[in-house]
């Protein structure tokens, strides 16, 4: 059952999409029966249920929709405190992606609707930075 | 389907305990068993919720729990759903009850943090967020909330100051809970001053980070009029679930998996939202409340703070919401506040709620999720 699931598709798509958001790039799947669009990590389609996907990648660009400006922070991230975690819609599409965002101190610094793009990926996950 | 009734329960305090996490189960327990009046021989099974056993050198509490109760060959399951662990303990409980495979259960849940501080607590409940897209991205649960907070204020007619009301209001409803964590009298000005935590959200928006221990028996209505008159009903039970991450969300104001557990547990009891007399719901951070009160039917979207503000959702109001202090002044510990909520509508409906009773009472809901809302359940009860 294990080798029939993976022809159809990979196991993890992780690693292309990392390697993506790498390039600036969002990597989303498109279900080849009903369109719908999904973040590559789904496996099977949120509208559907079909399994096939072709990929749709995005440029990582587009507008902020909400964000935190973080004070105290998870072990590891003392060193950027204060910094914005944020929600950005891609433009042209209606996906959403969420991120780290440095240099964030006051929400003055960061209003709704600011152009921001990913600019790539490591130990912090998604980066995003203003445009 | 059977009916099914809680006929005991019972809490440790909320707040910072030194008893071990196996202890302070089994004392929930003890009394909830003699709230009940029952022999521990008589329950057939128990659900135990926890999140983070680890922190006290011991997960896998059921058998534990049940060993000490002088019951090691009863079934036990051991269940972690984040914040939402105790309420989807009780709807597994509900659910084995109701089909009759159990005539009475127990159902405790647990948490116990306090010792390891706040940089190690932040840290590992970032990991019930969807964590490659949150937590790892330095999202902690009051950032995410704060992110929901900032996407209601800047849709909707709403400020910080309103946000700082529900912390008032479920501050003056704990101080009339002794197991309540924070008994505390607190003002807007003290929530607006205290320090920021994520933007825009303050200390005094955010729960507290609590020990305790809640438990409840469940069982079949032949069993509660076999031994008590002191019990209430489970008339509705329901559950849902959400977009793990907030970036899968269409809407960053509502919490898609409250409105299908509503929706489930309203249609089970044959009821409405209007029906509710008061409501134990899950306010981790001040916008929560908010939010759940629009998503639970009490409020059209974007008038949840109305709630706060006329004084609707106070203890005299139309609709009480958090009584018993809520997550904000009883405390969160997160394993045990779905259990808790029970509780406090065990002890509303059964005359047992002091000073914070609720006026002719007869019907009262519970509502509790993990993370941000992933997952949901909602529960219905009525006295008899």
């Amino acid at each position: 059952m294990l080798y029939i699931y993976s022809k159809v598709c990979k196991l993890s798509a992780k690693q292309e999409f990392i390697d993506a958001a790498k390039l600036g790039k969002v990597l989303a799947r498109k279900c080849k029966k009903c369109g719908e669009l999904h973040l590559a990590t789904v496996y099977f389609c949120q509208n559907c249920g079909h399994r096939e996907f072709e990929n749709a990648p995005f440029e990582g660009q587009g507008s902020i929709v909400t964000y935190t400006i973080i004070t105290v922070p998870p072990a590891g991230f003392e060193k950027y405190t204060p910094y914005a975690w944020v929600v950005l819609k891609l433009n042209n599409s209606d996906l959403r992606i969420s991120g780290f965002m440095a240099g964030i101190a006051k929400p003055s610094d960061l209003p709704i609707g600011t152009k921001a793009k990913i600019v790539g990926f490591d130990d912090r996950g998604i980066l995003i930075e203003k445009q | 389907m059977e009916k099914v009734c809680v006929i005991g329960a019972g809490s440790t305090k909320y707040g910072k305990l030194a008893d071990s996490i196996s202890d302070i189960t089994v004392q929930a327990s003890v009394d909830a068993i003699d709230s009940a009046g029952i022999d521990p021989k008589e329950i057939k099974a128990g659900y135990i919720s926890n999140v983070f056993g680890v922190a006290d050198k011991q997960v896998h509490l059921g058998p534990v729990v049940m060993n000490n109760l002088g019951i090691p060959e009863r079934p036990s399951l051991s269940i972690e759903s984040a914040c939402g662990s105790g309420s989807v303990s009780f709807r597994e409980a509900f659910a084995n009850v109701a089909a009759g495979f159990y005539d009475a259960v127990l159902v405790t849940g647990v948490e116990k943090v306090t010792h390891t501080g706040t940089e190690w607590t932040t840290t590992y409940f970032s990991y019930c967020s969807d964590f490659f897209y949150e937590g790892q991205a330095g999202a902690s649960f009051p950032g995410l909330f704060a992110s929901m907070a900032r996407a209601y204020l800047s849709e909707f007619k709403a400020t910080e100051e309103d946000l700082a009301m529900v912390a008032v209001k479920n501050h003056d409803n704990g101080l009339l809970n002794p197991k309540a964590h924070l008994r505390k009298k607190i003002t807007i000005d003290d929530v607006m001053s205290s320090a920021v935590v994520a933007s825009p959200l303050k200390l005094y928006d955010c729960c507290p980070f609590s020990d305790g221990a809640s438990s409840v028996i469940l069982c079949s209505e032949k069993f509660a009029k076999d031994h008590t008159k002191d019990y209430i009903k489970v008339i509705g039970s329901g559950r849902g679930g959400s977009p793990a991450a907030l970036q899968g969300r269409e809407h960053l104001t509502t919490i898609p998996s409250t409105k299908i557990a509503a929706e489930a547990a309203y249609k089970m009891a044959g009821i409405k939202p209007k029906d509710i007399d008061f409501a134990e719901v899950h306010d981790c951070f001040t916008i929560a409340e908010i939010v759940d009160s629009e998503d639970l039917g009490f409020f059209e979207k974007g008038k949840g703070v109305e709630g706060v503000r006329e004084n609707y959702t106070s203890r005299k109001g139309d609709i009480p919401i958090n009584p018993s202090g809520g997550l904000k002044s009883k405390g969160h510990p997160i394993g045990a506040t779905g259990v808790g909520q029970v509780v406090e509508v065990f002890d509303q409906l059964t005359g047992k709620a002091g000073e914070r009773t609720i006026n002719d009472a007869k019907i009262g809901l519970t509502h509790n999720f993990g993370a941000t809302g992933a997952s949901c359940a909602v529960h219905i009860f009525q006295s008899v």
